[in-house]
């Protein structure tokens, strides 16, 4: 019996993930699903479950768990699809040519509106805090400044 | 069942002075009743607390990917009661205590703005 399901801690609940589960909450309900994940801070756990079209996802809140139980472990192709199951389609990958080209139209782009701008191999860095990996949209931007990375989110959003 | 419900009261905000995952904010005290800290074990030992953080932001980066998905798609919630909602989900605050939704179907009307307290839901579903 998991009533203590929230106190397994991070390092059981991995033990889960991956798995097909069946989750029982109280008065009987049970949902059976692929464990994709489980918060640590609310303990819920996220259940996939494949129809032959479409995927669901039902996330059973951590305080309403009363047991879970695994039922099998997941086979290669089925661990492959929970892998990309969450994951934001990623982008065609271009060829290098592409990518310079890009490269150079974005650092161009932002030394005309005064941003100081170099460019690092792939990499092109702003002001030493921001990082443009390839392809250099709005979505590759990382850095730990909120401030600006959204300036310089939105002024590469207004390039294109 | 298309006629919006006014808002009577607005629900009382967050505490401004706190953030993140502090277990000693009173917000948190007052709403989380259990507060998974690290557990006892890897206090002492710093390879398994390594181990165990390291589980917890897989853990979590996996949950936040799932909310992300759902943002803006039609969510139906169980919840205690026998009670099945539906709504558009807009947002979760950091400790997961409240959902913003949008356009709440309810056997009164349809909100067009709502806080859905995560205590009082069982679980929710939606598709990918």
């Amino acid at each position: 019996m998991d009533c203590d399901w929230p106190l397994l801690g991070p390092l059981r609940w991995l033990h889960y993930v991956n798995k097909q589960v069946k989750v029982r909450t109280g008065k009987g309900d049970e949902h059976s699903g692929w464990l994709l994940s489980v918060d640590p801070v609310s303990a819920s756990a996220v259940l996939l479950t494949f129809s032959e079209t479409a995927a669901s996802v039902r996330v059973v809140m951590g305080h309403a768990v009363k047991e879970v139980e695994v039922l099998r472990e997941a086979d290669e192709v089925t661990a492959e699809r929970l892998r990309a199951a969450l994951l934001p389609p990623s982008p065609p990958s271009l060829d290098p040519e592409e990518l310079r080209r890009r490269r150079g139209g974005v650092r161009r782009w932002l030394q005309e509106n005064r941003v100081p701008v170099e460019e690092q191999g792939e990499q092109l860095t702003v002001a030493g805090v921001l990082t443009i990996t390839a392809p250099y949209t709005a979505e590759d931007c990382s850095s730990s400044n909120q401030i600006i990375l959204d300036r310089i989110q939105r002024l590469i959003r207004t390039q294109n | 069942m298309a006629t919006p419900v006014p808002v009577l009261r607005l629900p009382k905000g967050p505490d401004p002075n706190s953030r993140g995952f502090d277990p000693n904010s009173p917000r948190f005290i007052a709403l989380c009743r259990t507060s998974i800290s690290s557990s006892a074990a890897s206090e002492s030992d710093s390879e398994q607390l390594q181990k165990e953080q390291h589980a917890r932001s897989v853990l979590r980066e996996g949950f936040l990917r799932c909310l992300l998905s759902m943002t803006n798609k039609k969510v139906q919630f169980q919840m205690y009661e026998n009670v099945k909602v539906e709504a558009t989900f807009g947002a979760s605050d950091i400790d997961v205590l409240n959902f913003q939704v949008s356009d709440l179907h309810t056997p009164i009307g349809v909100q067009k703005e709502a806080l859905i307290r995560c205590q009082d839901v069982i679980s929710f579903t939606f598709d990918i």
